[in-house]
């Protein structure tokens, strides 16, 4: 909102220099985003919050700042109006309009040149002049939040109808449009055809021009809630439903009629006229409303002791009228504060005078501890993922529409009814759609050797109502280990560096083969278990995921259901054995199609004594020497007792066991 | 042994002591077992002595040559030896490094900014970001009609789930759950149908909410600013001016000067009766404060990032540049 600071200065004269009037503007709420000099003048741009319709105007600003500058506001000259015989109203909707004036000009020259005060006052606050009669309105609507609208009498027939619009009425506007109304559009009409959509903008049909003769000035106080709905519907925001939605005063339209009526008068020759009012008894709520509010609650809300007479003489500046009684003050509220309902709002009026940077701050860091803290597990294998060289990437919750069709079932998806664009119109039912396009975006900035994560969520929607949000970890490698090192000491990265890495973090995860994923190709997946039970997957992405991405370059995948797992918790000493380890080495000969996981279980199920240890450490492939199908397979067994020191023999009757085992189960041949 | 021989051999020594080259080595060789060398010659003496000397003096001469050829063998290994041990390395080849990765800027600038809150003891809570219209607007005093709504441009995903616009539901799903008193903070995702270089349809949020006994706007301030004064690592000029919030009451909004220019951080109050009152919390027993803040704008103030799209890119280039920070 613009507000010229010559105009101001006509209701606070000693405003000070304008870097420090910047300050106490801003320090009472009114922020400042701007101030230019223009000529003679300065124009000062605030950002008005929504709840301070009362400020939309010259005067509303200056009763704010008056607290300030001890300077109470008075009002600009006017003419009282008379009760009138004659009557233009048929019928006024009390819902829509509360309380409605009219004032009927029968005679009026338009093509009076508009004063130059006036015209550069409104060019400064950024409105056309448009011609007399509108000038005027606009500027009265500037001095004090008054939106008013002029008919051209002779094109106006008959009375003056506010009511809601039939169903598909039509009204050509000022903007050049022509609407559609609606049952529930609010209007106002003359005995034929709509002229108005209430307190939003008027009809063209009607309008004023320098060649009107006689004029019907409507000012009027609109239920806010009805303007805003009418607005919002047909996207339309003008100064006037600016001004009604968020709620001007009350017990300003009859006024304000005046105010215009003195200015016409001293400007142009002015025939005869009359004027109408129309009002409930209970215009809104907050009109002539009173709070009670125990003073002790300044400074128990505020910390700081603050004077009565401070309180009182704030309170009345700003228009309110507050009254020192037994159960505490009772201040009543002015018509122009919709915003006044509680002991609180009251408080806020006198903390932002007194000034918010005048308390003085108290550091509390006493802890409650009610509520554990859930975000460490998620932290931990980020920090372990970060410590292994991957990069957190975070990207946004939304992917294009049709992203994931491959691999969400449609009936899972959740699509943003009012996207921003067409490539944010899905919200992400897996993670893989946010990591490939992560890879892909990089690959194309030739950044080829990748590793990185993202910790995030996937949306599902299960059944009609429910909704699924998943934590989820996620991640891809590509490339190398290391660019930066000697070609001989790189290597491409494999899936098992992948499994590496997630082992090294959660050293009890086991990956089983063929996972059944259907964005994983089928030549590489696994599924990821912790205590038998799946918490996640990896493998490379399926081929149709590499086009959709295009991407050439080879990627591992990994996902993690963080909520499944369970960190590493409480541990518990255990003794250590201080007799030797042994170790024992066992070469086999299988056929190719047995993993080695089978291997490795066949052996752990059977528990053997003193074995503390297997791992598979070398594998080998030779048709020539090994013959069709078969891999040589070497196994690594560690024994340690932990009462004495083993003996070869006792360490040979297991390893006999163990062959036995071997042979039996998986058809070994023992080559060493 | 001739008494000839055993002078040779620790002449031998001495001259193989003093050497320290192959090619020195080479050289004593040749002088003592070459073609012409010196115990070459002596074999060469042999014929001319008596048989029953000669076969005497052979077998010392043979010993002589053995022990000669010993020790020079010997000194020859010892070079190589010192010399394998002494080999040159070229430190400055390339290290076997796989480097650190880095977390997210985002994700530093929640974790500096959750742990310095959690040491004024305030505990982490998180929530779903899919809500509905009560936790989201009206349980924090935002009715339908209400124009502060048009400060929430609402993503929905059906007639009444919408996106979060902000962490406030958490507080208001944590007020529900839990009984005052209450100190937490929300850090998370929200989402605004907005977009330009300086809003991002997702962006971070973390809010903080303190209800107890005898709170009062001099809590909230202590709080703030000796947060952006830890955050920041230094003091700033900091100012509070009025604002508007629907569920906060004062309400303020705390702008920080940064390079001559106020910037507003973030936005806080004394938490608003009403939505006490929405919570079941006794207003007359409890009063607290509210403050949210974006994490976005925090981390572009503090490194120096001028395009909020960098966020969500995710270049390596960038990512890799915040490496080592936590």
């Amino acid at each position: 909102m613009k507000v010229s600071l010559n105009w101001l200065k006509e209701y606070v004269p000693n405003i000070k220099k304008n870097d420090i009037f910047t300050e106490e503007l801003t320090s009472l709420g009114l922020e400042v985003s701007s101030i230019v000099k223009v000529k003679k003048d300065t124009i000062i741009d605030i950002d008005m919050t929504p709840n301070r319709a009362d400020c939309l105007s010259v005067m509303g600003i200056a009763r704010d700042i008056s607290p300030i500058y001890k300077k109470k506001i008075t009002l600009p000259k006017y003419i009282k109006f008379i009760k009138s015989k004659e009557n233009i109203f048929s019928n006024i909707d009390k819902n829509i309009a509360p309380s409605y004036s009219a004032l009927v000009i029968k005679n009026i020259d338009n093509s009076v040149v508009t004063p130059l005060f006036i015209k550069q006052r409104l060019e400064a606050c950024g409105l056309k002049k448009i011609n007399f009669i509108v000038d005027v309105l606009n500027y009265v609507m500037l001095e004090n939040g008054q939106p008013m609208h002029a008919f051209d009498n002779e094109k106006f027939t008959g009375n003056i109808n506010v009511r809601y619009a039939k169903k598909n009425e039509k009204l050509n506007a000022l903007d050049g449009q022509s609407y559609t109304l609606r049952a529930d559009t609010p209007i106002i009409s003359d005995d034929k055809k709509p002229q108005a959509i209430a307190g939003v903008i008027g009809s063209a049909d009607s309008s004023v021009s320098i060649n009107t003769k006689s004029v019907i000035i409507e000012s009027a106080y609109f239920t806010p809630n009805i303007i805003r709905k009418s607005s919002k519907f047909f996207r339309l925001q003008t100064d006037a439903s600016y001004r009604f939605e968020r709620g001007v005063d009350p017990l300003l339209n009859e006024y304000s009629l005046g105010r215009v009526l003195a200015i016409l008068k001293e400007y142009a020759n002015i025939g005869d006229y009359f004027f109408n009012h129309s009002s409930t008894s209970k215009i809104a709520k907050h009109i002539n409303k009173s709070i009670v509010i125990n003073p002790g609650l300044f400074e128990s809300s505020l910390g700081v002791k603050i004077s009565d007479n401070f309180i009182v003489q704030t309170l009345k500046y700003l228009g309110f009228n507050p009254e020192k009684k037994k159960m505490g003050l009772k201040i009543t509220v002015p018509s122009h504060r919709f915003d006044i309902a509680i002991p609180e709002d009251l408080v806020e009026e006198v903390a932002r005078v007194y000034g918010y940077n005048n308390f003085t701050p108290i550091l509390t860091s006493n802890s409650l501890n009610t509520i554990g803290n859930i975000l460490n597990k998620t932290d931990y294998y980020s920090d372990s993922l970060v410590a292994r060289g991957y990069n957190e990437v975070i990207s946004f919750s939304f992917i294009p529409r049709g992203d994931q069709e491959s691999h969400v079932s449609k009936s899972k998806i959740i699509s943003i009814m009012n996207p921003i664009s067409e490539d944010k119109a899905e919200l992400r039912g897996s993670m893989i759609n946010s990591i490939l396009n992560t890879c892909s975006y990089n690959f194309s900035r030739k950044n080829l050797n990748l590793k990185i994560f993202e910790s995030g969520k996937t949306y599902i929607k299960h059944s009609d109502k429910k909704i699924i949000e998943e934590n989820i970890l996620a991640g891809a490698i590509s490339g190398v280990n290391s660019e930066a090192n000697l070609k001989n000491d790189q290597s491409e990265l494999s899936v098992f560096d992948l499994k590496g890495d997630l082992l090294s973090m959660l050293p009890n995860l086991s990956f089983e083969a063929h996972a059944g994923v259907n964005y994983l190709g089928k030549s590489c997946q696994a599924v990821i278990k912790q205590n038998n039970k799946i918490v996640g997957y990896c493998g490379e992405p399926g081929k149709s995921l590499y086009t959709q991405y295009s991407i050439k370059n080879t990627i591992f995948y990994f996902e993690l259901m963080i909520d499944k797992i369970i960190g590493i918790e409480d541990v518990k000493y255990k003794k250590i054995s201080i007799f030797p380890k042994i170790k024992r080495d066992l070469t086999i000969l299988v056929d190719d199609n047995i993993l080695s996981n089978d291997i490795i279980d066949a052996v752990e199920r059977k528990s053997f004594n003193y074995m503390i240890n297997i791992k598979i450490s070398d594998i080998f492939y030779n048709k020539a020497e090994l013959g069709m199908g078969k891999k040589s397979m070497t196994i690594e067994f560690m024994f340690q007792d932990k009462l004495s020191t083993l003996t070869d023999k006792q360490i040979n009757d297991e390893m006999e066991k163990i062959i036995g085992l071997l042979k039996s189960k998986h058809e070994a041949i023992i080559r060493i | 042994m001739p008494k000839n021989y055993t002078s040779l051999i620790s002449e031998l020594r001495g001259k193989l002591k003093e050497c320290s080259s192959p090619h020195d080595i080479a050289n004593i060789k040749a002088y003592y077992l070459g073609k012409t060398g010196i115990i070459t010659n002596e074999f060469a003496k042999l014929k001319d002595v008596n048989l029953e000397e000669r076969k005497e003096l052979g077998k010392s001469l043979n010993i002589l040559k053995n022990q000669a050829q010993k020790l020079i063998s010997l000194k020859l290994d010892n070079i190589q030896k010192t010399k394998e041990n002494n080999r040159f390395v070229d430190v400055t080849l390339p290290g076997k490094n796989i480097s650190m990765g880095s977390r997210h800027p985002i994700s530093i600038t929640i974790n500096k900014i959750t742990s310095i809150l959690s040491n004024y003891g305030f505990a982490s809570v998180s929530g779903i970001e899919i809500e509905d219209e009560f936790h989201n607007f009206e349980a924090l005093n935002i009715p339908e009609t209400h124009p502060a709504r048009d400060m929430h441009d609402t993503f929905y995903v059906s007639d009444n789930k919408l996106l979060r616009t902000h962490t406030s539901s958490v507080q208001i799903r944590s007020m529900l759950s839990n009984k005052a008193p209450l100190k937490i903070m929300t850090p998370g995702k929200v989402y605004r149908c907005d977009s330009d270089p300086t809003h991002s349809p997702m962006f971070h949020q973390i809010e903080g909410l303190y209800i107890d006994k005898d709170v009062n706007f001099c809590h909230l301030k202590g709080v703030l600013i000796n947060f952006i004064k830890e955050f920041f690592g230094k003091d700033m000029e900091i100012r509070f001016r009025p604002s508007y919030f629907p569920f906060t009451e004062p309400s303020a909004e705390l702008d920080i000067k940064f390079k001559g220019k106020w910037l507003e951080v973030l936005g806080c109050g004394m938490v608003h009766p009403n939505v006490l009152s929405n919570v079941k919390i006794n207003t007359k027993q409890y009063s607290g404060f509210a403050f949210g803040l974006g994490v976005e704008r925090l981390a572009m103030l503090k490194y120096d990032i001028v395009d909020l799209r960098m966020f969500y890119e995710n270049d390596i280039s960038f990512l890799s540049q915040f490496r080592g920070l936590k």
